[in-house]
């Protein structure tokens, strides 16, 4: 079985559509600037990948994940050709910190935040009348995670039509954390790169309509092949190649494809020594002898990481990718690690080619993993 | 899961999903027998005892109320050793937990943190946590449980949508076994975004397939009949397969809603926060412990949990049968 993917719609630093966030990676200009929402006074990192919509002056507002994720969620549906009416259409939605940076204003600043407004079916129910809402709060793999679900339902013939979406704030606990416990600050996300020191985060959301094939209005942006899913159940932070190794073959299981039939892989590429050793590792391992091997890329060189919503934001740009027949280079990647020797990485410019089949990569914390397989609908 | 889910919820060609395991961290309630009321009992868990052990050591509180009832529940399942070593088939099995208040205590303590002294002041040992899925990673950890992971936030219906995803995991085979967890902690952050003081309280259930229970001998306490989330009480009752031919012996819910009461009239009815307070994440997976509860007895009847209603951004209704 494949599953349609009928509408798109995403929002990020560097665009706020598919085809801005895309163009602005294939154009690779440097995109990080300096932290502006919190006091820089408190941190050691300088730098972020945020999305600039805050008011002038200074300051933060609340539910800007929750205004990103309607906005996402009304494209892609408008992009499916559906009506804006989601009373009888699920909407799972994947996240990492939830309206926690709400949570936060709420604690510290008494800003009018409700209990209600943690998780996003209240915003979805009055933006769209949805009901059968669900928020996963799945660390960084969410929206994959989500993903394989939506497939799931409509596989059960619990639905013909999933929207599935995934939006993320940064917040001063994850931020501030993530810098506490990284030893030289980086100053710049720089995946599979000798200088490469570690993560810093972005914001953004993405939304995709998933639908029963066939069952659509409109074209086909892409088919989803598989999605595999699991958890490592080794450390709270840290990746653990057997878990990835095993993600990527239960999505390659579900798929019903080989590593030769594979020819993009959207990176996790987070940019943590840790991260990018072994998520290169285990794909030399997977790739070994499957030919010339895929092109690979990883977008959080220039977006951040944008949590949650990472997986589905890779997506997105993988089909546009398949479409286009071009895959946009990773952003200050000049030597690869060691690890990364013999991979397809994509350096300095975009690298065209005929592309059909896509593997897009997203791990989190807790050890999840999840891995998606999708066509190219021509 | 919405209302045309049905039918295929009930279709005997599906997967039946059964309870085979049960445990509570909760105060107040000291075995699930304890949930048919009246409640609080005297005795039941005592988080400063219970939350002790070298296992414990840098977790966060809700993580740790969570350790315990998987502890307890996977021992009531017959799925842990002597030595509380998990023995089922660990690369199928899933790990589901539902909460919206697990780590509000550690974000806004953070936050704290950095305003007084910057990030230097924070603990390294914090960032597990300052993700919402932190307990559930603690608990395949614990038991190395390596199939799905997914951490529920969902409002007043996450528990009994954990348990709704809990055995999709199941029925569309990417599970064999689901560890599902209901936990939240009390503490200042918890009791200000409540508006009242809450306890703390941790429940987890085992899912296993009703073939493969049957095969290891295990007990089958009820089995997840239907579900449904929806816009009101009336469409989640619906869309559970709840209609009056079905009888109801017990109706676990706290909010009566609207357009339910014709069909409920006269059905036994108990509501588990009016007696242990809010319970907001762990209230729908308490709901399936009490919903066994009442199956195990005498009393004739299926059991409904229903959450959620006009005040919230749905309502959800979980049918228990035998």
């Amino acid at each position: 079985m494949t599953w349609d993917i009928t509408g798109m719609a995403a929002v990020a630093n560097i665009g706020a559509s598919p085809e801005e966030i895309f163009t602005a990676l294939c154009a690779g200009q440097e995109s990080r600037t300096p932290l502006r929402v919190f006091d820089p006074d408190k941190y050691r990192a300088v730098y972020a990948y945020e999305i600039d919509d805050r008011p002038e002056g200074g300051g933060d507002i609340p539910r800007r994940a929750t205004r990103w994720l309607t906005t996402v969620v009304r494209e892609a549906v408008a992009d499916a050709g559906l009506d804006e009416d989601l009373s009888q259409i699920p909407v799972l939605v994947g996240t990492t910190m939830r309206e926690q940076r709400s949570l936060e204003l709420w604690w510290r600043e008494n800003a009018d935040v409700a209990l209600e407004d943690l998780h996003f079916g209240t915003a979805l129910k009055a933006a769209f009348g949805a009901s059968t809402t669900y928020t996963f709060a799945n660390a960084c793999s969410a929206t994959l995670y989500a993903l394989g679900m939506a497939t799931d339902m409509i596989e059960l013939g619990m639905a013909n039509t999933v929207v599935v979406a995934g939006t993320d704030a940064a917040t001063e606990s994850g931020f501030g954390t993530l810098d506490r416990v990284q030893n030289d600050i980086p100053d710049a996300l720089r995946p599979f790169d000798t200088t490469h020191k570690g993560m810093l985060m972005g914001e953004g959301a993405a939304a995709v309509v998933v639908q029963r094939t066939g069952t659509g209005n409109g074209p086909v942006h892409a088919r989803v092949r598989g999605v595999g899913m699991n958890c490592d159940a080794h450390h709270p932070t840290a990746p653990d190649p057997d878990g990835i190794t095993r993600a990527i073959q239960d999505a390659y299981r579900r798929a019903g494809v080989q590593a030769q039939d594979i020819d993009l892989v959207m990176l996790h590429g987070s940019g943590t020594p840790r991260n990018d050793a072994t998520e290169s590792s285990v794909l030399r391992r997977v790739f070994d002898g499957a030919g010339p091997g895929p092109l690979m890329t990883a977008i959080k060189a220039m977006t951040g990481h944008t949590l949650g919503g990472s997986g589905l934001l890779s997506l997105v740009m993988a089909v546009l990718a398949m479409k286009e027949r071009k895959v946009p280079p990773v952003l200050g990647l000049i030597d690869p690690i060691p690890e990364a020797t013999g991979l397809g990485l994509v350096q300095g410019a975009p690298a065209v080619g005929d592309l059909t089949i896509a593997q897009i990569d997203a791990f989190g914390f807790g050890g999840i993993n999840a891995v998606a397989i999708v066509e190219a609908a021509r | 899961m919405s209302g045309t889910s049905t039918e295929r919820m009930s279709n005997p060609s599906t997967r039946k999903v059964v309870v085979t395991g049960i445990g509570l961290a909760l105060p107040g309630v000291a075995t699930y027998g304890h949930l048919l009321g009246p409640l609080p009992v005297e005795g039941g868990f005592d988080p400063a005892t219970g939350l002790r052990g070298r296992e414990m050591r840098h977790k966060d509180r809700a993580s740790r109320l969570a350790l315990r009832a998987a502890e307890f529940a996977l021992h009531d399942a017959g799925l842990t050793d002597a030595d509380a070593t998990f023995t089922g088939a660990a690369d199928t099995t899933a790990v589901v937990v539902s909460t919206n208040l697990g780590n509000v205590d550690s974000v806004c303590e953070a936050a704290d943190t950095i305003a007084r002294e910057g990030v230097r002041g924070l603990s390294p040992l914090g960032l597990p946590q300052t993700s919402s899925n932190v307990i559930a990673g603690w608990v395949a950890i614990g038991y190395g449980l390596r199939g799905p992971n997914l951490t529920l936030c969902n409002g007043t219906t996450s528990g009994l949508d954990a348990l709704a995803w809990a055995r999709n995991l199941i029925v569309a085979g990417r599970a064999e076994a689901a560890v599902v967890v209901g936990v939240e902690p009390a503490n200042d952050v918890t009791a200000k975004l409540l508006g009242e003081p809450s306890t703390d309280a941790a429940v987890a259930v085992v899912l296993e397939p009703a073939d493969a229970v049957a095969s290891r001998g295990a007990r089958p306490r009820a089995t997840i009949a239907g579900y449904a989330r929806a816009r009101d009480l009336a469409a989640a009752l619906t869309g559970a397969g709840v209609t009056e031919e079905k009888s109801i012996g017990l109706w676990l819910g706290d909010e009566a809603g609207a357009g339910a009461g014709h069909l409920l009239a006269g059905t036994r009815r108990i509501g588990l926060e009016a007696q242990l307070g809010p319970l907001s994440g762990a209230l729908g997976v308490l709901q399936c412990a009490a919903g066994a509860a009442f199956l195990e007895s005498d009393a004739p009847g299926n059991v409904l949990a229903t959450a959620g209603g006009p005040r919230h951004d749905a309502a959800a209704a979980l049918l228990l049968t035998p």
